[in-house]
């Protein structure tokens, strides 16, 4: 008797009840794949592209993420756009453009016959509107500020003349990367109002694409503008979709969901390269990877801070450190190839400004002169422990080494550092810890060495600025807060060809003062400029083909400096209609499976029953 | 008799008892609503420094930004301002998103109250099934098959288990093709009001909820099928069957009710575990829930979203506990007196 399950009727009933909808529900969800596929506009030519970040606002005065600067290239244009070949100024709105022979002033002839998204003619009088927004306002200077510092006065002269006057000659001025907005649409919206704006419901630009619709956390839709002014796109929607796993969003790709992926790590990048119908691209990029020194931490003021090793102070310790950093090692075995070995901080790809140091003077993997240059400088181990210490004898050259936790190249480049500094008598104390954590640390000061990177603009201004001695931390309040230096390097010398580059508008010759400046870096060795790393993208090439790379050859398809490949992609052949994917006989099996299932499950479940009723009878 | 008196004696206490609780949990969440505030500032970062970074941001564009967020204030005085806005129901605005929290929110929740919702009645009432079954049937094939099953999945973490049935059912392997979409919770483009845009979220939700749904029924099918036991070796089924009454009732009247106490605080205290699995099945899937926005938030860290969003979370919780306080005296009458 016992073991033999048996159970009320009305328990029995509303289980089978709970069944019953159980495999309805199942029923419902597999049926719906058909349903699903059966929705799918049919003529509509799609290109998804997989990111890993939510976009954080579409107000081009407050969002600030790279994801989100990628949608406002694609729904507004600039002034003066970077070429595909080389990132050269292009005409963008501008047609043409004049300086005065002081340098002081600009003269814009901007392209006539324009149109907004909502149909309105584009003027001069919506740039002028646009820069003059940014320099009276405040939330609007947080993104642009930089572009209108230098800036006096900007003057729409006519509809298509546009007029600015700056303080000093500037480079920077076809540089300007501040989306164009229409006046008839921002103007009323107030310096209050734009701190909160959404910029979300019917945005009005002049770009290549129309925002459609955003869905936060899931996707960004924009539709072709397809009277563009350089031509229409060849797809007809172009969605970005929201991953926030990386694993997810290859697997998306794989799988036809998406049609392009990028920031792929090397290992599943290197398998899509044997998918059929994905191509996989290692494209050049402007990043790179360092290992910076605390080479005496102070405030902009110069009043010391922190408490770093006195031994990073001496420049011959720091050169010999970098003669003990094996970068091509670095790129085989932490990049697995993907990356090519680097001196100086503008990438190879920016050739014009790229400094490369030449026979004889760079500072080569050699461990043996690497412990010769300590040896000369005095640093020697005086206790027979393995360790240098400084010349007095006293503290042994021990330094903290940090590395961040959320990337894995930074956590294995500085376990191959540590071995080769072993080798050279220096010992480290590794620690991983967040990027968050680590920038506190670093504005602190507190710290000898560390591994993080950059990405450098197709202007170098920036990337300069980071070495002034201005760019240190800085006191506000009471605290001491984090500016972009992350060595403290402070040079005079290096501070004045800085500002001599940001006055000189002749490319060749600030090209000649960039190269200088890096010269000088490189040899004071704030960093140790590690490599160069490729960017891996990833995408259908049996759905889309035409992608052109920037720099023209070797660079990045997508996230360029414009909207060049969006414009340009196609399907392989035009006369390939349909889309993969999309909905097989297998889910009607599953269904088919799922209600033979319940039907017997059911048929059990009553006979059962009846079995019971016959029992108690 | 007594039974009047000892009825309304009952009452008050039942009223006092009540009552307690109330107090207790509005003394929670003030205690959270507190902590919330401090819990965060402890996070490493500066979001002013991190929302501008690697862009040429002068420092005082960095420091007005700050300014703005209120960060330049002392603690004390931030602190108050957070307070006296939650208390008026004001979450402030999004660090990230410059838009109120309480928008933000809003537009996240649903889709967490369905995946959780869904999820946990599924493994709820599938789990106490497997278990109830498993232990009346102890040593049948079922039981020792769904034990097996049950401690592999109880073992299993989350988010591994949600993207082995990622690309198993999402992306397909072998001859099985990709039958569920790999994130999301809607086809871009698809109009969420018609039929097909219920199908398709219905499709969407299919292989999140079926992750949640196997990493808690395996808790639940485990601790139902022990108590049971434990139940089952009791003197007062061998009366209730020494009555005659059938072993039907027996399982349902006397045996269940009673093994159901440990279980249902299981599944209540559960809940604050559910929202932990919510962060990361949402991640997994990029389902656009509560879970995935505290995860976004942490990467800023966006202050205002975190103690919004925490302060949901655990005022979930805490009504969670108040409603199993209050359900209590029904599931067990000892507690009506006690």
């Amino acid at each position: 008797m016992v073991g033999t399950h048996k159970s009320g009727r009305s328990g029995k009933a509303r289980r089978l009840e709970a069944v019953a909808v159980t495999l309805a529900m199942l029923v419902a969800i597999a049926a719906a794949p058909v349903a699903g596929a059966q929705e799918q506009p049919a003529q509509k030519l799609t290109f998804t592209v997989g990111i890993v970040n939510d976009v954080d606002s579409l107000n081009p005065f407050i969002g600030i993420l790279a994801e989100t600067y990628e949608v406002w290239a694609g729904m507004y244009d600039q002034l003066v756009g970077y070429s595909q070949k080389d990132f050269s100024p292009v005409p963008q709105l501008a047609e043409s453009w004049q300086v005065s022979p002081d340098g002081l002033t600009w003269t814009y002839k901007l392209r006539q016959g324009v149109k907004w998204s909502d149909g309105q003619p584009l003027t001069a009088r919506d740039a002028a509107y646009t820069f003059n927004r940014i320099m009276k306002g405040s939330v609007e200077q947080t993104n642009y500020g930089n572009y209108v510092g230098n800036i006096k006065t900007v003057t729409a002269t006519d509809d298509a003349t546009l007029v600015m006057v700056t303080k000093s000659p500037s480079p920077l001025m076809l540089r300007l990367a501040v989306p164009i907005l229409p006046e008839h649409v921002w103007k009323d919206i107030s310096g209050k109002e734009v701190e909160t704006f959404e910029n979300e419901k019917n945005a009005v630009g002049s770009g290549p694409f129309i925002l459609e619709e955003r869905s936060t956390g899931q996707f960004v839709r924009l539709r072709a503008n397809k009277s563009y002014w350089a031509g229409a796109p060849r797809i007809d929607e172009l969605v970005y979709r929201v991953f926030n796993n990386a694993d997810a969003q290859l697997q998306a790709l794989k799988k036809g969901e998406i049609d392009f992926a990028d920031g792929l790590d090397p290992a599943p990048f290197n398998s899509l390269k044997n998918t059929p119908g994905i191509t996989a691209v290692a494209a050049d990029y402007s990043g790179f990877d360092e290992l910076a020194f605390n080479v005496g931490a102070a405030l902009d003021t110069g009043e010391p801070i922190g408490d770093g090793h006195p031994a990073l102070k001496d420049k011959r310790v720091r050169q010999a450190i970098a003669r003990a950093v094996d970068r091509q090692a670095l790129v085989d075995r932490v990049l697995g190839g993907y990356g090519t070995a680097a001196f100086g901080v503008i990438p190879s790809l920016y050739k014009d400004l790229h400094f490369a140091p030449g026979d004889g003077e760079a500072f080569d993997f050699d461990l043996g002169t690497a412990n010769q240059l300590l040896d000369q400088a005095g640093y020697r181990d005086t206790n027979g422990d393995k360790v240098r210490e400084m010349p007095n004898g006293g503290r042994p050259l021990r330094f903290r080494l940090f590395a961040r936790q959320e990337s894995n190249t930074s956590q294995q480049s500085v376990q191959f550092m540590q071995g080769w500094l072993r080798d050279i008598g220096i010992a480290t104390d590794v620690k991983v810890i967040e990027e968050n954590r680590l920038t506190e640390v670093i504005g602190q000061g507190e710290f000898d060495m560390f591994e993080w990177g950059w990405v450098v603009e197709p202007d170098p201004n920036y990337q300069l600025s980071t070495f002034t001695c201005g760019s240190r931390s800085y006191k506000s309040g009471g605290s001491v807060l984090a500016n972009l230096s992350d060595s403290f390097y402070c040079n005079p010398a290096y501070d004045k060809l800085y500002e001599q580059q940001s006055i000189t508008i002749d490319p060749a010759r600030r090209a000649q003062i960039v190269k200088d400046m890096q010269r000088m870096l490189y040899d004071d060795a704030p960093y140790v400029v590690t490599f160069y790393y490729d960017e891996l993208q990833a995408y259908r090439s049996d759905r889309f083909a035409g992608f052109v790379p920037q720099p023209d050859p070797g660079g990045v398809l997508l996230f360029q400096y414009g909207t060049y490949s969006y414009r340009a992609i196609a399907p392989p052949s035009e006369a390939a209609a349909t889309g993969g994917g999309g909905g097989s006989a297998l889910p009607l099996v599953l269904i088919g499976a799922v209600v033979v299932l319940g039907a017997a499950g059911a048929l059990l479940v009553v006979r059962r029953r009846s079995a019971t009723r016959d029992e108690r009878e | 008799m007594a039974t009047a008196a000892a009825r309304s004696f009952g009452l008050t206490a039942a009223n006092r008892r009540i009552g307690g609780k109330l107090v207790g949990a509005v003394l929670s969440l003030a205690f959270v609503l507190v902590f919330n505030f401090f819990l965060f500032r402890v996070l490493p970062g500066d979001p002013a420094k991190n929302l501008t970074r690697n862009r040429l941001v002068p420092a005082e564009q960095v420091q007005a930004l700050r300014e703005s967020f209120g960060l330049g204030k002392p603690l004390p005085q931030q602190f108050a301002g957070y307070v006296r806005d939650t208390l008026r129901g004001d979450l402030g605005i999004s660090y990230k998103f410059r838009r109120p929290v309480s928008d933000v929110i809003a537009e996240r929740i649903w889709p967490t109250v369905l995946l959780l919702g869904l999820s946990t009645v599924l493994s709820t009432i599938i789990g106490l099934f497997i278990g109830i079954r498993g232990a009346w049937r102890r040593g049948s094939t079922f039981d020792r098959g769904s034990l097996a099953v049950s401690l592999a999945l109880y073992a299993m973490p989350e988010f591994w288990l949600g993207i082995l049935l990622l690309i198993a059912f999402g992306v397909g392997v072998g001859p099985l093709p990709g039958l569920f979409p790999t994130g999301g919770i809607s086809t871009p483009g698809t109009d969420m009001t018609s039929l097909a845009g219920v199908l398709d979220v219905a499709r969407h939700l299919f292989l999140p909820c079926l992750t949640l749904t196997l990493a808690y029924l395996a808790e639940y099918a485990l601790v139902m099928r022990s108590s049971l036991l434990d139940e089952l070796g009791e003197d007062y089924l061998v009366t209730a069957r020494a009555k005659g009454l059938r072993d039907a009732l027996v399982l349902r009247r006397h045996a269940v009710p009673n093994a159901l106490l440990p279980t249902t605080t299981l599944i209540f205290l559960n809940l604050g575990f559910v929202v932990s699995g919510a962060i990361t099945i949402e991640t997994v899937f990029s389902w656009p829930g509560l879970g995935l926005l505290s995860y976004e938030a942490l990467r800023t860290p966006d202050y205002p979203v975190l103690q919004g969003v925490f302060l949901l979370f655990s005022a979930a919780v805490i009504v969670a506990n108040v409603l199993a306080d209050l359900l209590y005296p029904y599931l067990d009458p000892r507690v009506r007196t006690g």
